[in-house]
C-alpha cells in the first residue's frame, strides 16, 4: 500500500493506494499516530486508489476514530468504491463515518 | 480437477504467499473478476486468525488446498495444527454501534461468513480443517459452460 500525505489548510489529507491488509496495515497505524502526536485533529483518507481493504484496515479506521474522538477531532472518509465499498457496507463501517462521495465534498465539509 | 496446494509456516511475512497463487488460480479457473477480493478477503481474515491466535506463540503451518468440485464451485480448504477453534462459534459483532462502543474484534470471522456462499468447519486428528465454498456461476450452484475452466 502507499500512503500519500499532504495538508491543506486544518486537515491532513492522507491518499491510500492498494491494498490495506493485515501487513500493511501497521504501516497506516504509524503514519497517523505521528500525525496526531504532532497535534493534527483532523484527518481525511482519501479511498479513492484503494482496491481492497480486510479487517486489520478497518480496525486500524475506528482505532485512528477512537483515538481523535476525546480530543474533538474527526476522521473523514472519500471516494470509497468496488469491493472496498462493500466492505464498508457490510461491517456497518459506513454509518459510524462521514463518508463523501469524492474529495472535493469531503473537503468542504470540514 | 487442478488442486492448489500451499504449506507455508504461519507468519504474516508468508501472508502474500498464499493470496496471490490462490488469485491466480482462481482467475485461470474463471471466477468472476469481482469475486476474486471476496475471497481474498475470507481467505486473509482465516489466515490472520490463524497466524495470531492458533499456536499460541509457537511456530506452525498452514496448509491451504483449492479445489473445484463437479458443480463447479470452487472449495478451499485451510488447515492448521492449532488450538481448537471453530470460527462459526464467534458472537456476531454490534455493527449498528457507535464509534465509542464499537468493538475492536470479531470482524474478521464476520467478513468470513458474509464473502463465502457456505462455510464448514471439522476438527480432523490434530488439525482445524475451514472449508470455503465459492459458487463459480454467479451464485448459481450448478453451472452449465464447460469453457468456464477453458484455462486450465
Amino acid at each position: 500500500m502507499e500512503i500519500d500525505v499532504k495538508k491543506e489548510g486544518q486537515v491532513v489529507i492522507i491518499a491510500l493506494t492498494g491494498r490495506m491488509d493485515a501487513v500493511s496495515a501497521p504501516q497506516f497505524d504509524k503514519t497517523v499516530d505521528d500525525f496526531i502526536d504532532q497535534g493534527e485533529t483532523q484527518i481525511l483518507i482519501d479511498f479513492k486508489s484503494l482496491e481492497y481493504i480486510s479487517s486489520a484496515g478497518l480496525q486500524s479506521i475506528l482505532a485512528l476514530a477512537k483515538r481523535l474522538e476525546p480530543i474533538n477531532g474527526a476522521v473523514i472518509l472519500s471516494d470509497l468504491n468496488g469491493a472496498v465499498k462493500e466492505v464498508f457496507e457490510i461491517s456497518g463501517f459506513s454509518s459510524i463515518f462521514p463518508i463523501y462521495d469524492n474529495l472535493d465534498a469531503a473537503k468542504a465539509s470540514v | 480437477m487442478s488442486l492448489l496446494h500451499i504449506i507455508l509456516p504461519a507468519k504474516m511475512d508468508h501472508l502474500e504467499e498464499f493470496i496471490q497463487p490462490l488469485s491466480r488460480w482462481l482467475q485461470q479457473h474463471g471466477l468472476a473478476a469481482e469475486k476474486i477480493p471476496r475471497v481474498q478477503l475470507a481467505v486473509e481474515e482465516a489466515l490472520v486468525n490463524i497466524i495470531r491466535y492458533a499456536y499460541e506463540g509457537q511456530p506452525g503451518d498452514i496448509e491451504l488446498r483449492g479445489g473445484i468440485t463437479d458443480d463447479q464451485r470452487f472449495t478451499i480448504d485451510i488447515l492448521d495444527s492449532g488450538v481448537p477453534f471453530d470460527v462459526r462459534s464467534l458472537a456476531k459483532p454490534d455493527i449498528h454501534c457507535s464509534v465509542r462502543d464499537r468493538k475492536m474484534g470479531g470482524l474478521g470471522v464476520f467478513l468470513i461468513q458474509r464473502m463465502v456462499d457456505e462455510l464448514l468447519y471439522r476438527r480432523e486428528g490434530d488439525k482445524n480443517v475451514l472449508t470455503m465454498f465459492i459458487c463459480g456461476n454467479n451464485g448459481r450452484f450448478s453451472g452449465s459452460s464447460q469453457d468456464m475452466h477453458a484455462g486450465a
